[in-house]
């Protein structure tokens, strides 16, 4: 609280989400670009896939009921879980990529790599935000093993090329979402807004 | 023996040692070793080697550790720098390693100084890496989506030794790969760069003696993007002719960057450039319009953008891109001016309208037409005359008025104002006042001061004069609140004449006009002098003006300069206006040499040297001498003549001595067979053809006209036929009958030198008298003074002896003298023959004889027409076949009374006045 209250904190806080919101803007772009260029490399038909592409495992969905209710901690935990899933998946993607196609194209291997990193970037920016909150970061370990404790999902069956296709189309589907909507709960962030905003958000959050 | 021996085994060992290539782990083993093995020291720093011996060589070559020599190269260190730690080891300390140079050997002296080597090794010298300093870095965009991270540094002092410089960034939580420059050691660019997360960058430098970081540099990279400039930037025209509309596309999505952008544009062909304020373009956008530009003007435009914020940095600009606006209505109406030529006639003008074309900011397009309207103010109708022209320029002819022209300019967007100019019928105003010139730079400024009245506007014309072609004008309108315009494109050293004409509301002024130089030079050349007159003591010099072209300024005045040979330089200067001078005084007889100089402000130029020299008399100086000496002369001439006529008896008795004429002696009367004196009329009367063979008469003819008769010229011809035949006897008697030179003598007798040298040396020199008949000659020399004809009888009667040679050259004499008048010696012989036969007509009948004895009959034709009676004496003789026996009555009579001279008298000289009887 502290430190929330300080105004290096309160500028440090104002630049971390103005540098998000352009960085949530930027990944948008990429990542759009990135999937047109990820369908036209992997070959698939979007128009005919639409029905296809269920929601991804792992990944908090972007459309959220009560948007605006939500408190500013609770909006940079979602997020931060979110990218972490993406950082994890967009991971996995790249190697599986690298496995498909190899050095063939490295330009979608590029993409995807950066991709990778703005995601990773931006969930450097979120943990920041909560350090700022002063409310502690949760650990990936952590969170995995907290999941763990209370319900073990079954290992992830092993995909066919076709599967893996779908579902990194199903990630930077919903990473353009979430691109979106980060940006607007960064943004809802760095309003000035009155404490009641950080204090009800930080003494709602869980 | 042994020792010896055993030496040589040493040296054999060494030498094994050193050829070793690996000694250490060879075959043979080395005899030592230095530490440090190949260092690397820092500069400057002091640094102490160890060279350490092995066992087993102290005992098989007695080598020990005093003996060793330290070398850098080849050279020898000093001994003081050893020191001998122990038996085996030796060591060698240089406090400054710059002193060091590689290698660094440890050699040892055995026995018998023979210098071994034991070891070596490299050494490095160098320093440690300074702090890279001044790291900068920027990102260029180099496609939509990827950009170049650039840094650079200072990598400070060089090293000597390899020098890695790596640039190293990192996020909070990931560090990416380095980037390791190639080829360079001051610059790294990284190619994979994400914005929006603050980077960490740093340089790290590192080598053999050390490590260093520069200072991190923390930022976000795409607060230090270069985008890159605006594509595909488009200029389309609009309705409105002020006005372009811009379009682009932006390379960077606004939603990851937001721009910022920078519109300049020109006109075509103009250098500068303008800009749209930054204020207007401050925004993202991809299209602006243009305002306030020039009608129908082609304007180059760019953009460059940067980030909105104005971190970072500015494209460069984009490429350009021309657009053109549309036409709008000419501004003004064009400048008119008019020339007005009266010549042609004087009660109507040709009058020569000028306008300039419009400039392009003021023709705002293309201008179709000018519509020219004449008004004539002077009438009551005030007649309205139309013109439509293309070009700039009318020509009307207009009886004497006052007319307002005026001149419209015609576009596609619509007409201009009009313009105005009164002609008025006489210049009435006043003109400006005090006209004068300048130069200024390039330019000729034109001043002059305004008249009192109110002036519209002021029209200047200025012209080159030139001698080689016409004056065109050229003119130019100044407003009439000034009093001086400068007029541009004057050329320097030539020759305007300037104009300047004040145009009133409601009339015109009369031009008043100055030359100007806008820079005056010396003339081209210098004029050419020459005399019109040169007299004793002065020359009149005349020259012809420089031409205008030829002047390159005013010329101020003309030198003239003169000498005599002698050096005697003089020198006049002459009004400019002058052709002629006169030079005075001058030293008669005297060669001049003259130059003459034409002087401008700006210099001087001779013409050629005229060279002319002065007369050595003056003007009737000549005839005032020449006169009175011919009249001094004839008058002594006159003087001498008038002497001689009065002295003429004593000068004759001296040149001209009496000779006794024979004819005239008094003898002759007393012979009783010579005829009555009276009767003696001719020689040929008197002594006819043959009878005076043998006998020479000398007739010596006094100053008596009477001595000039036929008597003398009978016996001349008969002379001259006796010297051509009988020379002998002749003996140089020349001579003629007439009373002429001993010359004339000499031309009478065509053949004979000898005979015309005689006679022209010798006035009478022999008097012959042939023997009569049968009696022998006496010849009888005796030199005579006298000049007068010989007789030629005795030649005479030797041509009838002679055959008939001699009569065919008497028949050509007598041809001759009959037929046409000959320029013969003889013709005044014959003439005077003549004029004695005139004188007496009794006398003629003997010479018609004459010429018959000479077998001509044609000019006897002429001696028939006269006289019938010498007709019939032609018919008989033609009947006659030899003329020489065949005489005319006449003459035998004649011949008979010859034939008795020879017996009754003797051969006598006949001179009146005496006779001396030989």
């Amino acid at each position: 609280m502290a430190a929330a209250d300080s105004p290096s904190a309160a500028l440090r806080r104002r630049d971390l989400c103005s540098r998000g919101i352009r960085l949530a803007g930027k990944m948008r772009v990429d990542v759009i670009d990135l999937l047109d260029a990820y369908v036209e490399r992997q070959g698939l038909d979007v128009s005919s896939l639409d029905s296809s592409v269920a929601a991804v495992e792992g990944v908090p969905l972007a459309a959220v009921e009560r948007w605006d209710e939500q408190t500013g901690t609770q909006r940079l935990l979602e997020n931060l879980a979110a990218y972490r899933a993406f950082r994890a998946l967009l991971a996995q993607m790249l190697e599986e990529q690298r496995e498909q196609l190899g050095e063939a194209d490295a330009g979608l291997g590029r993409a995807l790599a950066s991709v990778l990193l703005q995601v990773s970037a931006f969930a450097y920016h979120l943990e920041e935000l909560l350090r700022l909150e002063s409310r502690g970061v949760p650990g990936e370990e952590e969170e995995e093993e907290g999941e763990e404790e209370e319900d073990r999902p079954p290992p992830p069956p092993r995909l066919s090329i076709f599967e893996q296709k779908l579902r990194g189309l199903g990630v930077l589907r919903e990473l353009a979402q979430w691109a979106v909507r980060s940006a607007r709960d960064l943004r809802q962030l760095s309003k000035p807004s009155p404490a009641t905003g950080t204090a009800s958000g930080l003494a709602e959050s869980p | 023996m042994f020792s010896r021996w055993n030496w040589v085994a040493c040296g054999f060992y060494l030498v094994l040692n050193i050829c070793s290539p690996d000694a250490s782990s060879g075959l043979v083993q080395s005899c030592g070793h230095i530490i440090p093995e190949s260092p690397v020291l820092p500069l400057g720093s002091n640094f102490t080697a160890l060279c350490i011996l092995n066992e087993s060589c102290l005992d098989f070559g007695n080598i020990y550790a005093n003996q060793i020599i330290w070398k850098i190269k080849n050279r020898v260190v000093p001994k003081e720098q050893y020191h001998e730690v122990n038996k085996t080891v030796s060591s060698v300390t240089f406090n400054d390693t710059s002193s060091l140079a590689t290698p660094l050997t440890c050699n040892i002296v055995a026995d018998g100084q023979i210098e071994q080597n034991i070891y070596g090794i490299t050494v490095t010298v160098g320093l440690p890496p300074e702090k890279p300093k001044n790291l900068s870095c920027i990102v260029h965009q180099v496609s939509r989506l990827t950009y170049h991270m650039t840094c650079t540094w200072d990598p400070g002092r060089h090293t000597y030794l390899d020098t890695q410089f790596r640039l190293r960034y990192s996020w909070p939580e990931d560090i990416f790969p380095d980037c390791i420059p190639k080829d360079v050691n001051n610059s790294c660019t990284v190619h994979d760069v994400h914005f929006f997360v603050n980077t960490e960058i740093w340089v790290e430098a590192a080598n053999a003696l050390g490590k260093a970081e520069s200072d991190p540099l923390v930022l976000d990279p795409v607060d230090i993007v270069k985008p890159l400039p605006p594509q595909n930037v488009s200029v389309m025209s609009t309705v409105l002719p002020t006005v372009l509309a811009l379009s682009w596309e932006n390379w960077i999505s606004h939603t990851v960057i937001k721009l910022k952008f920078n519109i300049r544009y020109r006109i075509v062909g103009d250098r500068n450039w303008m800009e749209v304020p930054s204020e207007d373009t401050a925004s993202q956008r991809t299209s602006f319009s243009v305002q306030g530009l020039r009608p129908y003007t082609e304007y180059v435009f760019s953009i460059r953008c940067m980030k909105e914020d104005g971190v970072g940095y500015w494209s460069d600009w984009s490429e350009e891109k021309t657009g053109i606006t549309t036409e709008d209505i000419p501004s003004k109406g064009p400048p008119i001016w008019r020339i007005i030529d009266t010549s042609h006639s004087p009660a109507s003008w040709i009058v020569h309208l000028l306008w300039k074309a419009l400039k392009p900011f003021e023709a705002n397009g293309v201008i179709l037409q000018y519509e020219v309207t004449v008004r004539d103010k002077s009438s009551l109708s005030s007649s309205l005359k139309k013109y439509n022209v293309t070009s700039t320029n009318h020509t009307l002819q207009l009886p004497n008025a006052t007319y307002e022209v005026t001149v419209i300019a015609r576009n596609s967007a619509g007409a201009s104002p009009p313009s105005a100019l009164l002609i008025p019928a006489s210049y009435s105003k006043a003109p400006v006042k005090n006209l004068r010139t300048l130069p200024k730079h390039d330019k000729l400024w034109v001043g002059w001061t305004a008249p009192n009245s109110y002036v519209v506007k002021y029209v200047i014309e200025w012209c080159l004069v030139s001698s080689c072609s016409d004056c065109i004008i050229e003119w130019q309108i100044a407003p009439g609140d000034v009093q001086g315009i400068d007029l541009k494109g004057i050329k320097p050293f030539k020759c305007y004449l300037i104009t300047v004409y004040p145009l009133y509301a409601d009339g015109q002024g009369s031009g008043q006009s100055v030359k100007a130089y806008l820079k005056q030079d010396r003339p081209s050349k210098g004029p050419i002098v020459q005399t019109k007159k040169v007299g004793k003591a002065e020359a009149v010099l005349t020259w012809n003006h420089l031409t205008v072209d030829e002047q390159n300024g005013f010329i101020r005045n003309y030198t003239i300069i003169y000498k005599t040979i002698d050096g005697n330089e003089t020198v006049v200067t002459v009004d400019p206006s002058k052709t002629e001078y006169t030079l005075s005084p001058l030293t008669s007889d005297t060669l001049y040499t003259v130059r003459m100089m034409a002087s401008t402000d700006n210099g001087s130029r001779s013409g050629p040297d005229f060279t002319f020299t002065t007369q050595k008399f003056g003007k009737g100086e000549i005839e005032a001498i020449v006169v009175p000496v011919c009249l001094a002369f004839l008058l002594i001439v006159l003087l001498g003549v008038l002497f001689c006529f009065n002295k003429r008896d004593l000068i004759k008795k001296h040149i001209w001595p009496i000779v006794p004429d024979p004819s005239k002696s008094n003898i002759a009367q007393w012979s009783p067979q010579v005829p009555a004196k009276h009767n003696f009329n001719s020689k040929d009367q008197m002594y006819p053809e043959g009878s005076f063979t043998d006998v020479s008469v000398v007739e010596i003819e006094a100053d008596d006209k009477k001595s000039f008769s036929e008597q003398d010229l009978k016996p001349f011809d008969l002379l001259k036929k006796e010297k051509s035949t009988s020379e002998g006897h002749s003996s140089g008697i020349g001579g003629s009958s007439c009373m002429s030179s001993p010359r004339q003598s000499v031309s009478d007798s065509d053949e004979g030198e000898t005979t015309q040298n005689t006679s022209s040396t010798v006035q009478y020199s022999t008097v012959v008298l042939n023997g009569y008949r049968d009696q022998t000659p006496v010849q009888v020399f005796s030199r005579s003074e006298s000049t007068q004809p010989l007789l030629d009888s005795e030649e005479r009667s030797e041509d009838h002896a002679g055959g008939a040679d001699s009569a065919a050259q008497r028949q050509q004499y007598f041809r001759q003298n009959g037929g046409q008048d000959e320029t013969n010696t003889d013709r005044p012989c014959f003439e005077r023959a003549k004029q004695i036969t005139h004188a007496n007509e009794g006398d003629l009948v003997g010479f018609v004889q004459l010429q018959i004895s000479g077998q001509s009959s044609q000019p006897l034709g002429l001696g028939m027409e006269k006289n019938t009676q010498e007709a019939a004496l032609s018919n008989v003789l033609q009947t006659s076949t030899e003329g020489q026996t065949v005489r005319p009555e006449t003459v035998e009579e004649n011949r008979l009374s010859v034939d008795e001279m020879p017996k009754s008298y003797l051969p006598q000289t006949v001179r009146q006045g005496g006779y001396m009887p030989q």
